[in-house]
């Protein structure tokens, strides 16, 4: 009975543009994914294998994407550099996250001057561009996978623990919390069983929208020589090795490993949108009584 | 039981929505405050359950002149008193079973043992009956969410009832039903009550008497 | 009022609404509602929050959600069934124009951020051809068909007081001069001398011409302004009464409703035992019945709706009905 009332229009456009953008994404990850977990495992050739005959020589059904300047496999290589953006991404966002929400946490549920301390704190850090924190943390320790996810978390927590801090105090007004109150409970009981659980769905929303960024993050730190080590594939890495490539014309080094960091946040992004609409209670209620 | 003197309160600054207001409703009493929507009568219903901090006034309850609100009220002052709320949806928290919400007041003083014994005797007495304790929250309707958070303030025994528009948007049937269940409560427990509303005849009919907004009340 | 009566501005015939749940459950949140209403005329549905009254005005505006299924008729008096128009003909020539919709919380249902007059403006732009420099004087118009204030048209929601914003929000209820208003739970939250004016408002919109479907749980008001009382229990209509027979003597003939009307403050007080049924699960006989001092054997069965009443034993001092 509803679709009756959808013009064709409607139906057309409006639901297969959503559910076709949803199954790209679905069909992208998925693919990501597989990739990241089984290629390494089975891969015949080591991405390693360097094989000076066979250097810079473009796109082939022997090396689909191609070969970088001392003959190793693109294909190979990307892969496992999206393995290492991927895993330092959620890792980072994860941190990230779990920083920022306890901050944010902290700051909405106890108010007053601790709110106000801990929100300016978080302004001053914002007012610092990301990626100039970012080389400073990354500068104090030596090139690894663990200053890298250090020094995305340390700087993109920001955003989470002020969204985090606006839902606790949105929900801190409800009459449910005044009731909780009432009830005897103490401030922890308050903030871990009533009022963190109601910010858990928009602090995941981040956390997932967060991996991409982590991911550029990451690649931008290797880019410039400050991010993981020259001889472990990364994203950043591949780009940045590709570079002198790049100036004699060979695309192909440069162009795969920077789809391979587009195609995941896009497939990220499509999925969130599809998530947050489900979230949104208009949607949820499917009865009305 | 309890007497608010010379109270103002408000959320802004320089602007007061309760200005000067006393009341006092003496032990076993029921006081049926009533006043037009949008006068300022439910903030000092929450200045009496120490969920807000007045301007100025005092507010003694139960003998003890408070000093403290929210979570610096001491444990055993806040829970003397038990509140219900207008809006039942808004005052349920959206994830809990209702019995997990009539539960959870037990559970943040420590008292889970008395779990099982007082949410089935309560449950009872505010008719709540069949599978509707492990109903989730939205899965109930708001005469059924209400007599759960009606159980939910009276698990504590709390000496003092405050009803901040309890039944205003519930029928006709349900507001009897517990209107019904708060006076044989209070008939156990020879509780106060101080009933918040805008129907003078419902509230002339609960309560022993009645103050009326406009007029402000003689402390 | 019976079956098929010229005048009608709506009519419902067998109207049932159900809705598909999860698991193959079905949740029958109307069933098998007919009444009129005509012009010039108030009809009260009431009943407790849950007995589908709601879902039943949402019917009447085309507004369920997608897992709803509908069954029966709600014709306009041109022939214009609201149950199977398409979307694109409610919103063109139905709501607003057809149906005037009086919201519930008028506080919700203004733009917060624009004035009373350019509200007004913007819905009478949608809603008929009026010229630019003319939309001003309609508007006033429109304000004064409310008894809104012309010197508070330009003021902005939160700057009005709670029986001026439903003046307002009546107002823009009006602007389409639709013949039908539907009003759902329009006094719930208001205090007492407020719903006596919005009730007095809304009667006052009705005799000038228009059939007000008024959906409520607030006895008092229904009292008030009603014609005719239609009473919803568990999804179907228990009872179709004239409102002054209904709240005077020899008053209700369904035992819910006289339940119902004992409840209130003024009389007796007394709740009636137990709950309404779940409208998933409902008995199979009369859902009343577990409720019901008067109920027996014969309750284990449906009771037909005979014009005024559903029930095996009704109310009644006629002993040819007993």
């Amino acid at each position: 009975m509803a679709d009756a009332r959808q013009s064709p229009l409607q139906k057309v456009l409006g639901r297969s543009t959503r559910t076709l953008r949803v199954r790209a994404s679905v069909i992208i990850m998925a693919v990501v994914v597989l990739a990241v977990v089984l290629v390494p495992p089975l891969a015949q050739l080591d991405q390693q294998a360097v094989d000076l005959a066979q250097k810079l020589r473009p796109p082939s059904w022997a090396h689909p994407f191609g070969t970088d300047d001392v003959g190793r496999d693109l294909l190979l290589r990307c892969v496992y550099g999206l393995r290492v953006s991927l895993m330092v991404g959620a890792v980072a966002a994860l941190a990230a996250t779990l920083i920022g929400t306890a901050v944010g946490a902290a700051a909405g549920a106890f108010g007053g001057w601790t709110d106000r301390v801990v929100m300016r704190l978080v302004d001053t850090c914002s007012s610092v561009p990301h990626l100039l924190l970012g080389i400073f943390v990354v500068a104090m320790f030596r090139p690894g996978v663990w200053p890298v996810v250090a020094s995305v978390a340390l700087t993109h927590w920001l955003s989470t623990a002020r969204i985090v801090r606006s839902e606790i105090l949105s929900l801190r007004s409800r009459p449910f919390i005044d009731a909780a109150i009432s009830g005897g409970a103490s401030r922890w009981r308050v903030t871990v069983r009533h009022l963190l659980p109601g910010v858990v769905p928009q602090a995941g929303l981040a956390a997932v929208l967060m991996v991409p960024h982590a991911m550029w993050h990451e690649s931008a730190l290797s880019f410039l020589g400050l991010g993981l080590p020259a001889h472990q594939a990364s994203l950043g890495n591949l780009v940045q090795s590709a570079r002198g490539s790049l100036l004699a014309g060979d695309w192909w080094p440069t162009l795969f490993p920077g789809l391979l960091l587009i195609l995941p946040t896009l497939a990220i992004a499509g999925l969130v949108g599809a998530w947050r609409e489900r979230l949104s209670p208009r949607r949820r209620s499917e009865l009305m009584l | 039981m309890l007497e608010l003197s010379n109270i103002t309160a408000g959320y802004e600054r320089g602007k007061p929505v309760v200005r000067d207001v006393s009341l006092a409703v003496s032990r076993g009493e029921a006081v049926g405050l009533l006043g037009p929507s949008g006068c300022g009568k439910s903030t000092l219903a929450r200045v009496a359950a120490l969920l807000h901090r007045p301007d100025a006034g005092t507010v003694v309850l139960d003998g003890t002149t408070v000093t403290d609100y929210r979570h610096r009220a001491p444990r055993a002052l806040r829970t003397t008193v038990g509140v219900v709320f207008q809006s039942p949806r808004l005052s349920a928290d959206p994830r809990l079973r209702l019995r997990d919400l009539i539960a959870e007041p037990l559970k943040a003083t420590g008292r889970r043992i008395e779990i099982r014994e007082r949410v089935d005797e309560l449950a009872r007495a505010v008719g709540l009956g069949g599978d509707l304790l492990t109903r989730s929250v939205h899965e109930v309707s708001d005469g059924q969410l209400q007599r759960a958070c009606l159980a939910r303030a009276l698990v504590l025994r709390p000496r003092l009832l405050i009803c901040d528009e309890m039944t205003a948007m519930l029928d006709a049937s349900t507001t009897a039903a517990l209107v019904a269940a708060v006076e044989n409560y209070r008939r156990e427990t020879q509780a106060s009550l101080l009933a918040v509303g805008h129907d003078q005849v419902l509230l002339d009919r609960w309560c022993d008497r009645t103050v009326s907004w406009d007029v402000p009340p003689p402390a | 009022m019976t079956a098929g009566t010229l005048n009608a501005t709506l009519s419902v015939r067998n109207l049932s609404v159900r809705f598909r749940m999860r698991g193959g459950r079905h949740i029958a949140a109307v069933t098998d509602a007919s009444f009129d209403l005509a012009v010039g005329e108030c009809l009260a549905l009431v009943g407790e929050s849950g007995c589908g009254k709601s879902v039943l005005a949402s019917a009447l505006l085309g507004l369920l959600p997608a897992n709803a299924e509908c069954e029966g008729a709600a014709l306009l008096d041109d022939g214009t069934d609201l149950i199977t128009a398409g979307e694109r003909l409610l919103a063109r020539t139905v709501r607003g124009r057809r149906i005037g919709l009086v919201p519930q919380s008028p506080a919700a249902h203004l733009t917060p951020v624009r004035t009373v007059s350019s509200q007004l403006s913007e819905t009478i732009r949608e809603l008929r051809p009026v010229p630019r420099q003319e939309r001003r004087a309609a508007a006033h118009a429109a304000a004064g068909r409310a008894a809104f204030p012309a010197d508070h048209l330009d003021r902005y929601p939160h700057e009005l007081s709670g029986g001026l914003a439903q003046r307002a929000a009546t107002a823009l209820a009006l602007v389409g001069d639709a013949p039908l208003l539907l009003a759902d739970e329009p006094t719930t939250g208001l205090d007492r001398a407020l719903v006596e004016r919005t009730a007095d408002e809304l009667r006052r919109t009705v005799d000038e011409g228009r059939a007000l479907l008024m959906i409520t749980h607030d006895l008092a008001a229904a009292a008030r302004i009603a014609d005719r009382v239609a009473v919803m229990y568990a999804g179907r209509i228990v009872e179709l009464a004239d409102a002054t027979r209904f709240f005077g003597e020899p008053g209700p003939l369904h035992p819910y409703a006289r339940g119902l009307l004992d409840a209130l403050p003024e009389r007796s007080f007394q709740p009636i035992p137990g709950m309404p049924p779940e409208l998933g699960d409902l008995p199979a006989g009369c859902a009343f019945a577990p409720r019901c001092d008067l109920a027996d054997a014969l309750c284990g069965t449906q009771p037909r709706f005979d014009g005024r009443v559903a029930c095996h034993h009704a109310h009644t001092e006629d002993p040819s009905r007993a």
